[in-house]
């Protein structure tokens, strides 16, 4: 009945005069009723009065501070005096009830006045809150991409402006088979470039578009398939094999992306397992979620590793002999897949890694 | 023996010249547009045989180019973009564009789109295929069977035909649009999804490992890639051996 005045109500920087009108109207609403009641229903001035209760504590829960809820019962308390106890149109005190029920609509007027009023600073609290855990998040992000992005890429831009001047100033001395060494660490180099300007664009659009940037079905199977043949036609030596469960999945996402989250856990594996036995691609329906293991059977991770490896801060392992960093790209697979709102993890197994993330089927918030 | 003309569209001159460079050392002969009206009037001048377009240009649109010279040409147009750029490949394909590569190929990959461009605009003017044959896959489309390794495959009727149209434009990109419209008819809703429904059952037929084909490739986002045919192998074009996809690795440049 008071419907048409809610609307407004969920905004929060109310000002005195919004809360004067809707005090005004919700007042004025509450006494028409009543006199219809009075009119037609109930003659009793209790029924009236808990009629009434409802109208204060609606004043008091959509107005701020505790003048508007008090002000109301007031104002009930009197009207129901004056027009519907006997004497009818006179206000009158003596009545034997009457400074119980002025004492019980007043005390119920603070009470609601003072909830809400701590109600709504929570919620502004909670959500300044959030804001700021948000943000907080993003920051972390960009400094660790740029940290990892800055050390990542000077080591490969080394090695190739160094194999080229080397080239350039030997005189033609070296042989043909060095040649060929140099020109390959080159390609090699260039190639591990171009996969991490590839992963800095999946993230750049996850920052630009933000959290609702486009997700579409997509089967799996397919997925997986371009995944793996990007990466062999990068890395024509790996050895991966994947399972994949016998019905076909449909998963919202952004394709390009998962793909380069499976590309770097792949390439991780092959690269840093330290291991030449196949890398297993494992794909299980888990219900709710789709699971992707990335599994080898290579030496594992630290105890350091496990727990800071996709912070994008990782130290390599001391065995590592000059490779490349994983750092960024294990920091941009969590990004990628915390913006699908799904979960990524690192453990060991009996033997070697596994890298495990999955994905919802459906958008939660959708 | 006669050469086949390539004209090269890329504003970028040192692209220019390492696509050129490789071109001409496989026997082919090249000219280069820096710019798009320059393209439009040499296509015009010279009716190349095969057009490599880069989409961005400097003056007007790689679209626009498309549609100009298929005003008047069927010669077959490659189309190069990043790989981010889904959607111009898309509506380049569907404007008429013959096949894409994605940047950055290697030279085995382009001289194998160029061959198999060269092949598809050959067969459009001869009889039509009627067998299709690559790595034990064979498929009769007279008698409409596919045998893989002499065992018969049973597909349905949407999926054999799916699985036809692709051969008959194997080695090339078909995009899902243009699958569509040719199993469901041109009036078909163009909605993908049934079509890769249908395509992850077809795979489950034909491959021993889906995630890693051996016939059948996904282009995500555009359309699919069926293995170059090995029976159209013919002599008549440059090194004209090797599928499309059998070269990975090895595009060193």
């Amino acid at each position: 009945m008071r419907s048409s005045i809610k609307p407004q109500l969920s905004h929060d920087n109310r000002s005195p005069l919004r809360d004067l009108a809707v005090t005004a109207g919700l007042l004025l609403a509450t006494a028409a009723l009543a006199v219809f009641l009075f009119a037609f229903v109930s003659k009793s001035p209790f029924n009236l009065a808990l009629f009434f209760m409802i109208g204060v504590i609606t004043i008091a829960r959509h107005t701020n501070g505790y003048f508007y809820g008090i002000f109301a019962s007031f104002f009930g308390v009197i009207f129901i005096n004056c027009f519907f106890t006997y004497p009818y149109f006179q206000i009158n005190f003596t009545l034997p009830d009457y400074p119980f029920m002025f004492v019980c609509m007043l005390a119920l007027s603070c009470v609601t006045s003072a909830a809400t009023s701590n109600l709504k600073q929570q919620g502004v609290a909670i959500r300044l809150h959030e804001q700021q855990m948000a943000e907080a998040e993003k920051e972390t992000m960009r400094a660790n991409l740029l940290r990892a992005v800055s050390h990542d890429l000077r080591t490969p831009l080394t090695s190739i402006l160094g194999s080229i001047s080397a080239m350039e100033s030997c005189g033609g001395s070296y042989s043909q088979e060095e040649y060929q060494e140099l020109i390959h660490n080159i390609y090699d180099d260039a190639n591990w470039l171009l996969n991490m300007v590839e992963n800095l664009l999946s993230v750049t659009k996850i920052q630009t578009d933000g959290p609702r940037f486009a997700k579409t079905p997509e089967i799996v199977d397919e997925v997986v398939e371009e995944a793996v043949t990007r990466l062999k036609k990068r890395i024509p030596t790996a050895d991966i094999v994947a399972e994949l469960p016998e019905e076909i999945l449909m998963l919202p996402m952004d394709a390009m992306m998962i793909e380069q989250v499976l590309i770097n856990l792949l390439e991780n594996a092959v690269f840093h397992s330290g291991s030449q036995q196949p890398v297993h691609l494992l794909v299980e329906d888990l219900g709710h979620d789709v699971a992707f293991h990335v599994i080898d059977q290579g030496k594992g991770l630290s105890q350091e590793q496990i727990a800071h490896i996709f912070d994008g801060a990782c130290p390599t392992a001391p065995s590592a002999d000059g490779q490349k960093g994983i750092g960024i790209g294990l920091s941009i697979c969590q990004t990628i897949i915390t913006a699908h709102k799904g979960s990524i993890s690192a453990k060991n197994r009996e033997k070697g890694a596994e890298f495990l993330f999955t994905l919802p089927k459906e958008e939660a918030d959708a | 023996m006669h050469k086949y003309t390539v004209l090269i569209v890329e504003d970028e001159k040192n692209i220019n010249e390492f696509i050129s460079k490789t071109l001409v050392s496989n026997g082919y002969r090249t000219n280069w547009a820096a710019s798009g009206k320059e393209a439009v009037s040499l296509a015009t001048s010279l009716c190349p045989d095969v057009i490599l377009l880069d989409l961005g240009l400097p003056d007007i649109d790689g679209m626009e180019v498309i549609r100009q010279v298929r005003d008047w040409s069927r010669c077959p147009i490659l189309v190069i973009s990043a790989r981010t750029e889904e959607e111009d490949k898309v509506n380049a394909l569907d404007a008429g564009a013959d096949d894409y590569l994605t940047k950055p190929f290697g030279t085995s990959e382009l001289l194998a789109r160029i061959r198999t461009s060269l092949r598809h605009s050959a067969q459009n003017s001869s009889n039509p295929q009627q067998l299709y044959q690559a790595k034990g896959l064979e498929i009769d489309f007279l008698r409409r069977i596919v045998s893989l390794n002499g065992q018969p495959v049973h597909l349905t009727p949407i999926e054999y035909k799916i699985v036809a149209h692709l051969a008959r434009n194997s080695g090339r990109v078909v995009t899902y649009t243009d699958v569509i419209s040719s199993v469901w008819g041109p009036y078909a809703e163009n909605d993908n999804k049934i079509l890769r429904v249908n395509m992850a059952n077809i795979r489950r037929k034909l491959e021993a490992s889906p995630a890693q084909p051996a016939y059948i490739f996904t282009e995500v986002g555009i359309g699919y890639r069926m293995i170059d045919d090995e029976s159209a192998v013919t002599a008549h074009i440059p090194e004209m051996y090797g599928a499309a996809h059998s070269i990975q690795g090895d595009g060193k440049f």
